[in-house]
């Protein structure tokens, strides 16, 4: 462990690695569909996959930030069940209350992420543990509000999640942007360079004076401003929000960063290969949809993958 | 000041002295008593004798887990499949006749169950320097998956009447569960504070570079570790299939997080080497009162969830706040 690594960047070799392993078997499997069916091979087909991972796309790109701190974030779940039960219950049918309340529920996630990013902070205690508790406080307050599904959203609403710019889904194209230029933002500004430092070795980036607070709020923050979108996103795709639509992505968020090469005890990885390992997994799901295997064993093969995954990076330096 | 889980100060953990484990050892059971108090004072229906035996049930399968979960977490892990063991182990004492004759076979397939799902993990962590938080999850998504796919989601209601006892009967007011866990919680405390290998867990969890220099093996404790949590989740799936009779998939849900809140409110440090199984018992006992509490008081179920996260949190800040 070096004791200082002023913003380092990512070791190049084995950042692409990693990227290298997922991108051919994600070619690997876009061969293996295409024999095992016809519907497999079509435009609409891959079309689709990439519509049904914009929700995972969006969760994941911020739980990317706060894992590459040494981080995690584990109430964006229920951040999103909560964002998702008040937009539908707040636009209650009304066009008019669309955009303010998409307003207000982006500037709540963003502020959510900001108390978790102070918690730990203040408290010093691991965002584990942190966030943890801050998903069972908000999960607790979605279902006050609201035991089953609220309101309802206006006829036009579903645009964004079935909505096609140039025969393309226009959450594919959102996702591509914004990955695009959070990649940017953590290669050139300096403040992206500062959250790898800060997770390759928070001493080292304390003794080098480097604004750890600063890093932390950013990433926390921007995971709560994510959970926003995808909250967004995913009462556009079913139309109504309810308490408990989020509950399978806190953990379902962690598993294409992971695959995508950036590891858990932080300073390593990047966005590009969080974006592979959701096309990844999105596609695992269709092919394995396509084969005909009941969803109990989808959950096996996930499982297995991510076992797999995980055991070709190897973490040498502390464990979450 | 500095992460303590990078393991900076070479500390051993001592199992027996320092003043601090002390004092914890009296914080946590006054803070109980007084818990109880208050919540008798706000509700005299709190302290009858069937709300006390009827908590006291709820404790024993909760407190067997800590037990194990409180191994890994010194050894600085953490153990998510805990829940998915637990239901499996339920879901396979349904899986006979539903008669005595039946208990010896389902002990010995769903402990072997949590044995090796407790193998599997520690290889990974261990051999593979998966972190545990992942390693766990994955297992248990694939023990999830495997489950649902052996009973297609149909709840069963075959458990062994000696299950029904054990999970749900008293001896003069004091659960046979209970006893159970009791005994359970002498055998690997006296391990734990007592033996070498428990003397290996402290310093291993508390910084595995003085272990490897101590000429510690340092994996194998790490394996075994995950091991004794495995196997101690299978035992506390069959009391709590005992307790709630008809099992289905889901038995045991929420466990996983449960059981870290009360090791981390019982004092057992997530970044290792420090804390004990009492401490964890305690910590479960408060977690059962305070639920108990909220429910008798009238309050919202969604109270119960949203106090376990503040509690959670404020702990683990207690604790840290101690160590400065």
């Amino acid at each position: 462990m070096s004791a200082i690594a002023p913003a380092q960047r990512p070791t190049r070799l084995r950042n692409n690695q990693g990227i290298l392993v997922v991108a051919a078997l994600l070619v690997a499997l876009l061969i293996f569909g295409a024999f095992i069916s016809d519907r497999f091979r079509t435009l609409s087909n891959i079309l689709n996959i990439l519509e049904q991972s914009t929700g995972l796309a969006l969760v994941s790109l911020g739980q990317t930030l706060t894992i590459l701190t040494g981080g995690i974030d584990l109430s964006v779940g229920s951040l999103i069940s909560l964002l998702s039960t008040l937009t539908s219950g707040l636009i209650a049918g009304k066009a008019s209350m669309v955009l303010p309340v998409a307003i207000g529920v982006l500037l709540l996630g963003l502020l959510v992420g900001i108390a978790n990013g102070l918690l730990i902070i203040w408290l010093r205690v691991h965002p584990l543990i942190v966030t943890l508790g801050m998903g069972a406080v908000l999960q607790g307050i979605v279902l006050l509000y609201s035991l089953g599904p609220a309101g309802a959203v206006p006829p036009g609403f579903n645009y964004l999640a079935y909505g096609r710019l140039l025969g393309v889904p226009v959450g594919a194209i959102v996702i591509v942007v914004l990955f695009l230029l959070v990649g940017l933002f953590l290669r050139y500004a300096r403040l992206g360079r500062y959250i790898y430092a800060v997770g390759d070795d928070e001493a080292g980036a304390r003794l080098m004076g480097l604004p750890r607070a600063r890093v932390l709020l950013t990433v926390y923050g921007f995971s709560g401003f994510c959970c926003g979108l995808a909250a967004i996103y995913l009462t556009s795709r079913f139309s109504v929000g309810q308490p408990y639509t989020g509950l399978n992505y806190t953990l379902a968020s962690i598993t294409p960063v992971l695959v995508g090469g950036t590891l858990l005890s932080g300073g390593k990885g990047g966005v590009l290969g969080t974006l592979l390992g959701v096309y990844l997994i999105s596609l695992i799901n269709n092919v394995l949809n396509f084969m005909d295997v009941s969803t109990h064993y989808q959950l096996i093969a996930q499982g297995l993958i991510v076992i797999a995954a995980v055991s070709i990076y190897v973490e040498k330096k502390k464990r979450v | 000041m500095v992460d303590v889980s990078q393991g900076t100060a070479p500390e051993i953990g001592a199992p027996t002295a320092s003043a601090r484990s002390r004092l914890s050892a009296y914080a946590l059971p006054i803070f109980l008593v007084a818990l109880i108090a208050v919540s008798g004072i706000v509700s005299p229906a709190f302290l009858s004798g069937s709300n006390i035996s009827n908590m006291l049930l709820q404790v024993a399968p909760l407190g067997i887990v800590v037990i194990g979960q409180a191994f890994v977490i010194i050894l600085r892990g953490l153990d998510l499949s805990v829940a998915s063991v637990m239901a499996t182990a339920a879901v396979i004492a349904t899986g006979f006749s539903g008669q005595n004759s039946d208990v010896l076979p389902i002990v010995l397939i769903a402990v072997g169950i949590g044995v090796a799902t407790g193998l599997v993990n520690g290889l990974l962590v261990t051999k593979r320097s998966v972190s545990p938080f992942l390693a766990t999850l994955a297992t248990m998504i694939v023990l999830q998956g495997f489950r649902f796919a052996y009973t297609q989601g149909a709840p069963s209601g075959n458990v062994p009447p000696l299950f029904r006892q054990i999970g749900s009967a008293t001896w003069h007011g004091l659960p046979y569960n209970m006893m159970l866990m009791l005994v359970l919680a002498v055998v690997f405390g006296v391990l734990l504070s007592r033996s070498r290998f428990g003397r290996e867990v402290y310093i291993t969890g508390g910084n595995p570079t003085t272990a490897r220099l101590l000429g510690i093996n340092a994996d194998r404790v790490t394996v075994i570790g995950y091991i004794i949590s495995g196997a101690l989740a299978a035992v506390a799936g069959l009391v709590l299939s005992g307790y709630v009779g008809i099992v289905d998939n889901w038995v045991g849900r929420g466990f996983e997080l449960d059981s870290i809140v009360a090791a981390v409110m019982g004092g057992i440090s997530l970044s290792g080497g420090r804390g004990g199984i009492a401490g964890g018992l305690f910590g479960a006992a408060i977690l059962v009162v305070v639920f108990n509490a909220v429910l008798l008081f009238g309050l919202p179920v969604q109270l119960q969830i949203i106090i376990k996260g503040i509690v959670i949190v404020l702990a683990a800040a207690f604790y840290v706040r101690r160590r400065v």
